[in-house]
């Protein structure tokens, strides 16, 4: 299992086109990936839930990749939130 | 549609239209997030009026604080998104009322949204509406009924299993 942490910066927080970026990314990864904020945790390969989570500026996300290829999509995954949000 | 379909095809899911006005397909949405189906199939409504109902019963899964977003838990299983206008997240509100709060079951052609169409207009936004499938991958085929103009509630999507 890797698991990592993101602050984000993007003053809009997670909305629709960054959800739907950051689900694209996740989808193609082999490994199952979640996504938790807010005390919540949710599927990193569904839309719906990763809008769920309503994660503001400010806030922090935890990305937890496991399985196949775990480490590698979990520093995709930091690329993408450190340019995208 | 009509007889002969409901004769010779699967039956369809159907998802009205969430606003009056003209239904055109992804393709023609100028933002590539819906155009390119990144977040799923779907229809837009070019709105000619400024309410959003619910397209069929569902659960509200976030109604976005802004007011510009909603998605839903439809009851038949369908996960959906209607964005009301393109980049509108940046309004953070303005020109937007909500009307239904998150976990609230609402029925079709309940009031959701209220937003003030001329307004966001004015300030240069499109107010193109995308309604999308986010689990498009969960059916055979997401059906899309576009080029007609519709009141809400008139079918716009046809699902099949």
């Amino acid at each position: 299992m890797k698991e990592f942490q993101y602050v984000i910066t993007d003053e809009l927080g997670m909305h629709a086109r960054p959800a739907g970026q950051l689900v694209k990314v996740a989808s193609s990864q082999p490994c199952d990936v979640k996504l938790s904020a807010n005390g919540q945790t949710v599927d990193g390969k569904r839309i719906i839930g990763v809008m769920r989570l309503a994660a503001k500026q400010g806030q922090t996300l935890t990305v937890t990749c496991e399985g196949q290829g775990e480490e590698e999509a979990a520093a995709v995954i930091e690329e993408f939130l450190k340019n995208n949000l | 549609m009509g007889f002969l379909n409901h004769l010779f095809s699967t039956p369809e899911l159907e998802i009205g239209a969430p606003v009056a006005g003209k239904v055109v397909a992804l393709a023609e949405v100028n933002d590539p997030t819906f155009r390119d189906e990144i977040l799923g199939k779907g229809i837009a409504v070019c709105p000619t009026a400024n309410q959003i109902v619910a397209p069929c019963n569902a659960k509200v899964d976030l109604m976005f604080d802004t007011g510009h977003a909603v998605s839903l838990m439809a009851d038949c299983g369908a996960e959906i998104l209607i964005h009301v206008g393109l980049n509108t997240v940046q309004l953070k509100g303005k020109h937007f009322t909500v009307h239904a709060q998150n976990g609230d079951h609402v029925k079709a052609g309940q009031l959701l949204i209220e937003f003030d169409r001329e307004a966001i207009a004015a300030e240069g936004y499109d107010v193109i509406t995308p309604m999308i499938i986010c689990n498009t991958n969960k059916y055979g085929k997401v059906k899309t009924y576009t080029e007609k103009t519709v009141n809400t509630g008139e079918t716009v999507i046809g699902l099949v299993e």
